[in-house]
Parts: C-alpha cells; structure tokens; sequence
C-alpha cells in the first residue's frame, strides 16, 4: 500500500518530567509501529517555553516523529493521540519525498532547563520576535 | 526611492521554511506577534504563503505566540 512521509510533533504536560516523556514517547512508537508504520526517527526536544498558556503550564515537553505511514494508519494514531491525557497538542504534517530528514533543518534551541519546577511569574517564552 | 526588495527564499534556495524553526519564523513577526505582510518584508506571494502557514502551524504547538502579552 502506498504510505507518505509524515512528521508528528507532540507536545506532553509538564508533569510528566524527563523519563515521563521517554516512556509516552515510547509508547506513541510502539503505537506507530502497531500500525505497520516505520519510524525513522524520534527526536525528544524536551522541555521547552510555551508561547502561550496551555493548560493552566508555561512550559512543556516536546517530541517530534519522523516516520512512513499509510493515510489509514495516520488516522488511527491521530485517534490515539486524542485519547492520550498527558498529550496537550500534536500536530501531525505530511513530508515531500525530497524533503531533508527532521535532523537536517534547524530546530534546536535549548531551554533553560535548569530552572526549577514553579519559578514564579515571569513569563519569556515571547522572546522570539526581535532580531533580524 | 525604495530599494527593490528581493524575496528571501527565492534569494536564498537553502533556505526552508519549516514551523518547527520558531526562530526564523519569528523574523517574519511583529513584536506582538503578527504575521508581517508580505509588502514589507518582500517575500514572494509563493513563499508567504507557505510561511503564514507554517507560522499557523507553530502557534498551534505553543512554539510562537499568538499574541504577545503586555509587558
């Protein structure tokens, strides 16, 4: 069957920390793999500033799948993931063909991890806007 | 008068535009957020097409804002 190169990016709660994240993370592999899906990659940004407030958390846990699936299996984990609590916002996006892998396009930016769990009310996830 | 604006992703082909890369994205909003028209900016009607939608797709994922908060 034909199948397409998709890439899903996964937002999780914050709660969940670092090895919460690993094993939901997991869990959506498996789950993808359930469906007859090959996962290329499975990239864990980790915690990262939200642009906005989601959920009552300014900040949250991200994974993004790069993986060739069938339209029928991409429903079935479209499904899956609406039914996953931890799982705030995904956003799943078809790939071209010729589109370099996740790896090659720029995306990191590590956060400030090292703050603490309720750091207060400042809120700095809006810096994104200056610089030309 | 005015310079010639020569759209940046017909300038530069390497040059992709992806919702995941907030950063780059953000050149392309005001500081409260908004999505810069194309006027201004130069970018091609191909390309800002492609880019309001990348940059709908990243604020769904919390990765750009939709409206930045008062100070």
């Amino acid at each position: 069957m034909a199948d397409n190169r998709y890439e899903t990016l996964v937002l999780i709660h914050p709660e969940q920390g670092e090895p919460g994240l690993k094993e939901i993370a997991a869990r959506i592999r498996s789950l993808m793999e359930d469906q007859g899906c090959t996962v290329n990659q499975v990239w864990e940004w980790g915690m990262r500033d939200l642009s906005y407030v989601i959920a009552k958390q300014r900040r949250g846990l991200y994974v993004l799948f790069e993986y060739r699936a069938t339209p029928k299996a991409l429903q079935e984990i479209t499904r899956n993931l609406r039914l996953m609590d931890p799982v705030l916002r995904f956003l799943s996006v078809r790939q071209a063909e010729n589109a370099p892998p996740a790896s090659a396009r720029p995306v990191r930016r590590p956060d400030r991890e090292e703050l603490g769990e309720g750091g207060g009310g400042d809120f700095d996830g809006l810096g994104e806007g200056e610089g030309a | 008068m005015g310079r010639r604006k020569v759209c940046r992703f017909c300038a530069d082909k390497t040059m992709l535009i992806d919702y995941k890369d907030s950063r780059g994205l953000g050149n392309f909003l005001t500081e409260r957020g908004k999505i810069i028209p194309a006027r201004i900016t130069g970018t091609c009607a191909r390309h800002q097409r492609r880019l309001t939608v990348a940059i709908k797709q990243a604020r769904s994922m919390a990765l750009l804002p939709f409206s930045a908060m008062y100070p």
